[in-house]
Order: C-alpha cells, then sequence, then structure tokens
C-alpha cells in the first residue's frame, strides 16, 4: 500500500518530467543549501543538503554539535541539547506542539518527520526569541518544506532510491512541485525499509528492524502580494519498529498533523510580518511484545497511547526605527494523552490499567524579545515568556487511579516566566565575544506529574508522577569568543546551567514495583539543585580552495545538589570532516570520536560507565546536470574499520551499527 | 472503530469551526465541563425476592436478598413482614437462624440478627454462607415474635474466595469474610470485612479485638500496592478500612490476624476479581 502510494509519486514525478520543457536552471528541490549558520546567542539552523533526503533525521541531529541521542533501537532515537532532555527541551515541528504518546519514550516526535518534510533544523540552547515554548535548555524546531511560488518551472521534482547494506535497507523517496503564480504545492513522500542491523564483528542486533512510510503536503494560496494562505499536512506511519533495548517493540506508531497558516508580509513597515496558525496533530501508537520469543516474555501485554493537540500561534515582527527588530508571539494549545495498559497472564484474569491516567494540559504564552543593533560593535537581543498553564485528569477513571497515591485536588494551574539578555561584542573585523544570562523555567511533564508506574529500563524502575512537583528553573549563562576570516572560522563557547527544584526520579521504599523484574519504585521529586557545565567548540578551516576543514567537538559535565552525576550527560565528543571538491566529485571522511564517560551515578539515577571509541566513515558523490534534469549519486562507507562501539546515551549499552555501505541515487528535474 | 473515527473527524471539525469563529482560543482558562461521577450506590428498591411464607397467625413474610442467587461468603437478608390485611409490621421482633443439613451433621453459620430499616422498608440482617449448597441443604428460619417460618436457600460457590476459615494458634478455627455487595474501582476503595469464630457448631460469635492487617497482592504478578489502611474493628464484627487497586484484575487480599499483640493467623486471604 505504502510502496505503491511512493511508486505513485515516483511515477507522477516521471511522468511530468516527460511533459516539461528542458531548459538549464537549478532544480526547486534540490537546492543545495549547505550552510549552518550560527548566531551569536546559539540559535543554530542546520540546513539540509542535497543528498540528505535519505538520511535518517536522527542523522541530522546527530551532526549538530550540541545535540546527542538517546538510542533505543536503530530508528526514533531521542534527542538531547547538552544532555538536556525531555521536558527540559521544547520540541516543535514548524512551531506546532507535539507529544510523543509512547510512555516508554519510543517515539520522540523528531521520528515523525523525515530530511525529505524539512526545510532546515533550528536549535536553540536556551530561551531566545526564535523558539515556540518553554524549556530549560531551548529546544528543537524542525521547519517543514514549503511549496515556492512563481518558479521557473510549474512542475518539478525528484525522485529518489537508496541502499544501506548493514541492515538490508531500503528507501524510496520522491517529490513533487507545482508552481504558479498564486498558488504552489509541493508534495513528498519516503518508504523506508530496514532489517536487523549488525554491530561490529557481524554481530546480529536482534529486534532491530523498523518499516516506515511518511508523506507530506504543503500549499500556498497568495491572495495579494501581502498575505497567503499555507495548508500544511503531515502523516508518517511505523510500522513494527524493534527496540533492542527494551522489553517490547512498536507494531505502529502514526501520526498526522495538520496546520492552516495565514501569512503577511509587508515591506518597509514597522509591523512588517505576521504569521498566524492554527494545527491539530493526532498520534496514536502500541507497544508489541509477540515478536519475542515467549521465553523472554513473562506476560503478554498490550500497551497502546494516544496523543492529540490542537494549539495556535500568532508571531509579528516589527522594526522600530533602524536598530530594532522586536518580535511578539502569543501561543496556545492543548494536549491530551491516554495510555495504558492490559497485561494477559497465563492463568487467571486479564489486568488493565491506565499509565498515564487521561492527562490534559492546556497553555497559553505571550513572547516578547528585541534585537537592538546599539552601535557597529554591540549588539543586544532581550526578551522573555510568560506562559499559564493548567494540567488536569479528563476522566473519572484517571482520577481515580490517581487516588492510590494523591488525595489532593489534581487540577494545578501554574504560571511560569523565563527572561534573557543576550550580547554580542564585535571587538573587530575578526574577533568577537559573546556572552549571554537567562532565567529559564518549564513545567513537569504529564508523565512527571501523572505517571502511573512507568517502567524505566535505564534504572530498572517504576516511576509514579507527583502532581505538587514545582516548576524546575535555571539560570544560564553561556560565554564564547569566535574569530572569523576569509578562511578561518573558529568558535568558542562556556555554558552552565544552574537548577533549581531539578526533576528526578527518587525511590520509594515501601512500594513494591508493578512491572516483572523491576527493582522497585521512584516516583518525580524536585532535587533542591544541580549543575549542568561543558563547552563547545567548533570551526572550519579552507585548506585549500576546494578542500575544506570542518570540526565540532562538545563536553558537558553534570551533577546534582549531593554531588551526584546527572544522568544522560555526553562525555567530550569530537565530529572531524575533510570535505574534497573534485570535477564535480564530493569526497567526505570523518572522523568521530568520544571519550569514556565514567562521571555517572549508577545507584541514583541507573547511569552506567561507556568505553571511548573512534570511528571512521567516507564518501563520495557525483551530480551532474543534462539539460535541467540533475542527477545524484552518492557512495559511502560508515564505521569503515568494523568497530564495536555504543554511544553513552545508548540504553542497555547495545552496540551501535558495523560496516556498512550505502548507495544513493537522487533523480531531480 | 468507524464510529471513533467519525467522532474524532466530527470533533476536528468541531475545532476548527470554533476556531475560525474565534471562540474557543483561551482553552486554558474555561474550566472544563466535569461529567457527574457515576457513584453506584445499592438502590434500595432493586432487592431481589428469594420466597415468601406465612405464620400460622397469617403474618406474610417475604425474604430479600441482593442478588437472584446467594453466594458462599456474607449475604445481606432481608425481610418483609406483614399482617392478614397486609399492612407491614415495622416493630417485630425477628431473628434469623440459617442451617446447613448435611448427611452426617448440621450447623448453622454466622449470623446478623435483622434490625428494621425504615428507608428499606424491610427488617435487614446478614448471614456469611461457609459453604455451598452442594454440600448439604441450607435453610433460613426466620423467627417473627415467636412464631417461625422457614426458606429452603440455595447457596452458589461465589467466584472467588469470599469467607475463608482459618484455624488460629489458640486451636479457635476464625470465618473471615467480605461485606458485600462490592463495587469496585481502580484506585481506593473502602473496605469492609468481618471476623466471626466457631464456638461450637450452632454458635458462630463475632470477633472484635482482632488487629488486622491487610496486605493486597496482585497474584498473577507478584506485586502489591502502596497506602492501603488495614480494617480496624468499628463494631459487631465489622472491621473497616480502604484498599488500593493499582489495576484490574485477580487481587488476593492477604489478612495478618493478631490478638493481644499474639498473631493468631499469619496468612488468611480473600479473592477478589474485578
Amino acid at each position: 500500500m505504502k510502496i505503491i502510494s511512493c511508486l505513485i509519486i515516483s511515477c507522477a514525478v516521471f511522468y511530468s518530467l516527460a511533459q516539461s520543457d528542458t531548459s538549464v536552471v537549478k532544480n526547486m528541490l534540490l537546492e543545495e543549501v549547505v550552510i549552518r549558520e550560527v548566531s551569536f546567542d546559539g540559535i543554530k539552523d542546520q540546513f539540509k543538503n542535497n543528498t540528505q533526503e535519505h538520511l535518517l533525521t536522527d542523522k541530522m541531529l546527530e551532526n549538530m554539535s550540541s545535540v546527542t541521542l538517546i538510542k533505543r533501537g536503530n530508528y526514533a532515537q531521542e534527542p538531547t541539547i547538552r544532555g538536556l532532555n525531555a521536558g527540559q527541551i521544547n520540541t516543535t515541528i514548524d512551531g506546532m506542539q507535539m507529544f510523543g504518546a509512547c510512555t516508554d519514550r519510543m517515539d520522540p516526535i523528531s521520528s515523525y518527520v523525515e530530511p525529505i518534510n524539512l526545510e532546515s533544523i533550528s536549535l536553540a540552547t536556551g530561551p531566545n526569541g526564535s523558539q515556540f515554548g518553554s524549556g530549560i535548555g531551548g529546544g528543537l524546531n524542525f521547519k517543514l518544506n514549503k511549496a515556492k511560488l512563481n518558479q521557473k518551472y510549474v512542475i518539478s521534482g525528484i525522485a529518489g532510491v537508496g541502499f544501506e547494506s548493514n541492515s538490508n535497507a531500503f528507501r524510496f523517496l520522491g517529490g513533487i512541485q507545482i508552481s504558479k503564480k498564486r498558488f504552489a504545492l509541493q508534495v513528498n513522500s519516503i518508504y523506508r525499509e530496514a532489517n536487523d542491523y549488525y554491530a561490529g564483528n557481524r554481530q546480529k542486533i536482534d529486534f532491530s528492524a523498523y518499516e516506515k512510510w511518511n508523506i507530506s503536503g504543503n500549499a500556498i494560496f497568495a491572495v495579494n502580494t501581502q498575505n497567503s494562505i499555507v495548508l500544511d499536512y503531515l502523516q508518517d506511519d511505523g510500522r513494527n519498529i524493534g527496540y533492542p533495548a527494551l522489553t517490547m517493540d512498536v507494531s505502529f506508531a502514526n501520526a498526522k498533523a495538520g496546520a492552516i497558516s495565514h501569512v503577511l508580509k509587508r515591506s518597509g513597515k514597522t509591523f512588517y510580518a505576521l504569521e498566524t496558525k492554527v494545527y491539530y496533530n493526532y498520534i496514536d501508537h502500541a507497544m508489541d511484545d509477540t515478536k519475542r520469543p515467549a521465553e523472554l516474555v513473562p506476560m503478554h501485554m498490550d500497551m497502546p497511547g494516544t496523543s492529540q493537540t490542537f494549539g495556535f500561534y500568532s508571531n509579528s515582527d516589527w522594526r522600530f526605527g533602524q536598530n530594532h527588530f522586536a518580535k511578539i508571539k502569543v501561543n496556545g494549545y492543548q494536549n491530551d494523552l491516554h495510555a495504558e495498559m492490559t497485561m494477559y497472564p497465563k492463568a487467571g484474569k486479564e489486568m488493565f490499567m491506565l499509565t498515564i491516567p487521561d492527562t490534559r494540559r492546556s497553555i497559553l504564552g505571550l513572547d516578547v524579545s528585541d534585537k537592538w543593533l546599539v552601535n557597529k560593535k554591540v549588539s543586544l537581543e532581550y526578551g522573555g515568556r510568560v506562559e499559564v498553564s493548567r494540567s488536569e485528569i479528563t476522566t473519572l477513571m484517571g482520577r481515580q487511579t490517581m487516588t492510590s497515591f494523591y488525595n489532593d485536588d489534581l487540577v494545578k494551574d501554574n504560571l511560569i516566566w523565563s527572561a534573557f539578555l543576550q550580547s554580542n561584542y564585535k571587538i573587530n573585523k575578526q574577533f568577537s565575544l559573546h556572552s549571554g544570562a537567562a532565567r529559564a523555567s518549564r513545567n513537569p511533564t504529564l508523565q512527571e506529574q501523572y505517571g502511573f508506574y512507568l517502567f524505566n529500563r535505564m534504572d530498572n524502575y517504576d516511576y509514579l508522577g507527583n502532581p505538587d512537583l514545582k516548576t524546575e528553573t535555571s539560570w544560564n549563562f553561556n560565554l564564547g569568543a569566535s574569530y572569523s576570516s576569509k578562511r578561518v572560522y573558529v568558535e568558542a563557547k562556556l555554558f552552565a546551567y544552574f537548577f533549581s527544584n531539578y526533576i528526578a526520579g527518587l525511590k520509594l521504599d515501601d512500594y513494591s514495583a508493578m512491572t516483572i523484574g523491576a527493582s522497585g519504585v521512584k516516583q518525580y521529586s524536585n532535587l533542591n539543585s544541580a549543575v549542568l557545565t561543558g563547552f563547545e567548540v567548533t570551526g572550519n578551516y579552507q585548506l585549500l580552495k576546494s578542500l575544506q576543514f570542518n570540526t565540532s567537538n562538545s563536553f558537558s559535565y553534570g551533577e546534582d545538589g549531593s554531588h551526584a552525576a546527572l544522568p544522560f550527560i555526553p562525555p567530550f565528543r569530537s565530529v572531524n570532516q575533510l570535505i574534497y571538491n573534485l570535477k564535480g566529485f564530493k569526497f567526505n571522511v570523518e572522523y568521530i570520536a568520544a571519550a569514556r564517560q565514567g562521571h555517572v551515578d549508577f545507584e541514583r539515577y541507573g547511569d552506567s560507565k561507556s568505553r571511548e571509541f573512534h570511528i571512521m566513515n567516507a564518501g563520495v558523490s557525483k551530480s551532474f546536470k543534462v539539460n535541467r534534469f540533475s542527477y545524484i549519486i552518492r557512495f559511502s562507507a560508515n564505521n569503515i574499520f568494523d568497530r564495536v562501539y555504543f554511544e553513552h546515551l545508548d540504553l542497555m549499552r547495545i552496540s551501535r551499527q558495523g560496516r556498512s555501505f550505502e548507495l544513493n541515487f537522487t533523480f531531480g528535474f | 472503530m468507524i464510529g471513533i473515527k467519525q467522532f474524532r473527524i466530527n470533533k476536528m471539525k468541531k475545532i476548527i469551526l470554533s476556531l475560525l469563529l474565534g471562540g474557543v482560543v483561551l482553552t486554558s482558562c474555561k474550566k472544563e465541563e466535569v461529567t457527574p461521577e457515576e457513584i453506584v450506590t445499592p438502590t434500595t428498591e432493586s432487592k431481589v425476592q428469594i420466597d415468601s411464607k406465612t405464620t400460622i397467625s397469617n403474618k406474610t413474610v417475604t425474604l430479600f436478598a441482593d442478588n437472584t442467587n446467594l453466594y458462599t461468603g456474607a449475604n445481606n437478608l432481608y425481610v418483609k413482614v406483614t399482617d392478614a390485611s397486609g399492612a407491614a409490621i415495622t416493630n417485630a421482633m425477628v431473628m434469623y437462624m440459617p442451617m446447613m443439613q448435611m448427611t452426617s451433621m448440621s450447623h448453622t453459620c454466622p449470623v446478623e440478627n435483622p434490625m428494621y430499616s425504615s428507608t428499606l422498608g424491610m427488617y435487614k440482617g446478614l448471614a456469611v454462607f461457609i459453604m455451598s449448597s452442594d454440600s448439604g441443604t441450607w435453610t433460613l428460619e426466620v423467627g417473627v415474635d415467636g412464631e417461625s417460618v422457614i426458606f429452603d436457600l440455595n447457596v452458589i460457590e461465589s467466584d472467588t474466595k469470599m469467607v475463608g476459615a482459618y484455624t488460629g494458634t489458640d486451636g479457635i478455627t476464625y470465618f473471615i469474610s467480605l461485606l458485600r455487595p462490592v463495587n469496585w474501582t481502580v484506585g481506593m476503595n473502602d473496605i469492609e470485612i468481618l471476623i466471626h469464630k466457631r464456638e461450637s457448631m450452632m454458635s458462630f460469635p463475632s470477633v472484635n479485638d482482632f488487629d488486622v492487617v491487610m496486605t493486597p497482592e496482585m497474584i498473577s504478578m507478584g506485586h502489591g500496592s502502596p497506602n492501603n489502611v488495614s480494617p480496624v474493628f468499628v463494631s459487631n464484627g465489622h472491621y473497616q478500612g480502604t484498599v488500593n487497586y493499582t489495576m484490574t484484575g485477580d487481587w488476593r487480599l492477604h489478612f495478618e490476624l493478631s490478638q493481644n499483640s499474639t498473631v493468631i493467623h499469619s496468612d488468611a486471604y480473600l479473592d477478589i476479581l474485578f
């Protein structure tokens, strides 16, 4: 079914290709934007380039310097920013709030977008003016591709096919754009299928296969020169996704998201832009243990979950005089989560419970920020956000479930705020200094507030929510310097987050674990304090006209108020790349290394030590154009030396992919 | 499934419509409509008539129960007494005497003699059937102001162990049973148990001086639940507490019974299923 849809799209691409004329022009959907924009307050946009449609979103995230992934399987890895994760960062798709439906965090929302859907990924490392919500450690926004009006070709498109040897993975992708003066439409789709992968030394990792299908569409209607209406639709259907690090797999993970927006652009005016969007998304997710050998499944369980969110935002851009660029944003959403579990004992009646007892969160927030170009040397960006929220339980059974451990009012209202000031001082043409301070805060997640015996594979404990959790807050500081010349760009950055009311699980001694084999029960609680600090050094060096060296290095160190090491903190990690261009061939060699992480606290957080690793990747791609057609072929070898390795954030220390060869072909017109 | 999908689409349409009308932007400030909680209270009218008998002086004695059947364990038993003209008698002296006639012997069971309840318009008492009619013949003799009628009863084995007989360290046999009716929900539930002992085949008085420690267990998984309140003595062999069911399924309630700090029985239990 999905394959067929993909084929239909690909066929449409080829069909339209035969119809269109053939002069030389840049292909719309293959626009090569390989830019890494580094702005002074740590917002980064990672633009995709023309070979990235084949990658998994995970791979794109992995190459961003502050991002490390929590790995549970070969698919749907969960991004962390400097080790901050889950509710501490704010992840959105095109500004839309979306929340994974899985109680075991199997479906971070980054798993529901594909590079082919994306225009860019923007990353923030603390509160700033470019986000869509509250978070301690900033967040990620996956900006969806937009159809472009008024292109030279009414119809353009791409089609591609790729193969990866290690997990016998195939993908088929296609996209098409119709572009008229006042109307444009883009539809793209990808189908992926992967079998179990092999770690180094050809060690097979069972239950690591996956299959997915994704389609997204975007339409733009230009009402007049200033106003346009934009429609977005995204659908992502995952099937039979294996999670070797967990005790269950996923039978399906389906997401649907739709949005309608109004965009106003008025160049030269004080109030020069306004974007208002109304959206809805729905995630349906079901875990599955039927593919596991019977002796590993003490009891069969069904664990479905749903998440639905509807909301809106309205962003306005203002320019006051020559030096002030202000943004005012209002956003609101309502998210409903439901997760349940039915257990089937070999003898006796089945058991049923709600693990997320029909929770709801409604939020309304206001953001104001201003970028002030004080003079030629100094610029400041400052602003803040206030957010009111209500958290509650919407069903009788949900409320009754909570009586198991909580007797007070379950409706919780909260007001949180954040503020930031970031300065940039240009010493001379080459050197600049940046520094900033922010006060950040976040609501507990609904899982942290109302979760009911949620099993955490990392520390092997069942977790209970805590409706009385206080707002987690932090003071964030950063200090950086950058040097930029014609051939060299280097940036170094120090950061620190000082937490109050840090949310972590603490043991409840007189509670017995619900999950078979779990060590006990923990409840989310506020720790007085915690600190996260570290540095990042990134740079690129144009060695020769056609030879470039990129490097990205990061280190984080975290501990709580009682000097216990925080979990999920990546050790020193370095990604280095040499890129060489020759006659349409592009060669790249990549060296990735991470130090060992010995600063862990098994007792409190279940985190264990991890070893250092070094791996090498290399690739070559060739692109050429014949008339208006372009062809890109890319061959790459990953983990060339077939190393057995895992990263510190990989759950259960399951080895990553060993040597693999990848061949991708993309055709555009 | 189609119904749910349709509902969802309708709901989405409604959401979009209301947003377009500018209605529901500030949902976070709107108090959600709470559906009235469905508290299931036993309805006083819904007693089921078991049988009706007439005394020598032409009084009609009608026996009612909570369900069509009587089960092993504690059962509420109600009688309505009317005189020859059909007028209700509300101040009679009513007594229950259940009796199990087995092949070689006969015995009674724990019983609570009825009291008149004006809300019910009936006399309400209770019997704890300690075995089913499979073992012999159950009868209930109802005495009304010195006269009596005898009902034949059919007691069915409960699905789960609702009454247990346990021999204490003092050599006495104790009966622990769960007061019906029960409307279990996930979460916290009020629970009332009854404790009686066997003095003789014809006497099963209530036990009023036990200390009870209750521990629920999900038997098919081996886990318990937190925050239970062990039943404490209220009156006449009744002990009230709070039980926490974290999920539906087969629960076993373990009771440690002690008297003056001496453990009488360390693991008496009853089984729950919902």
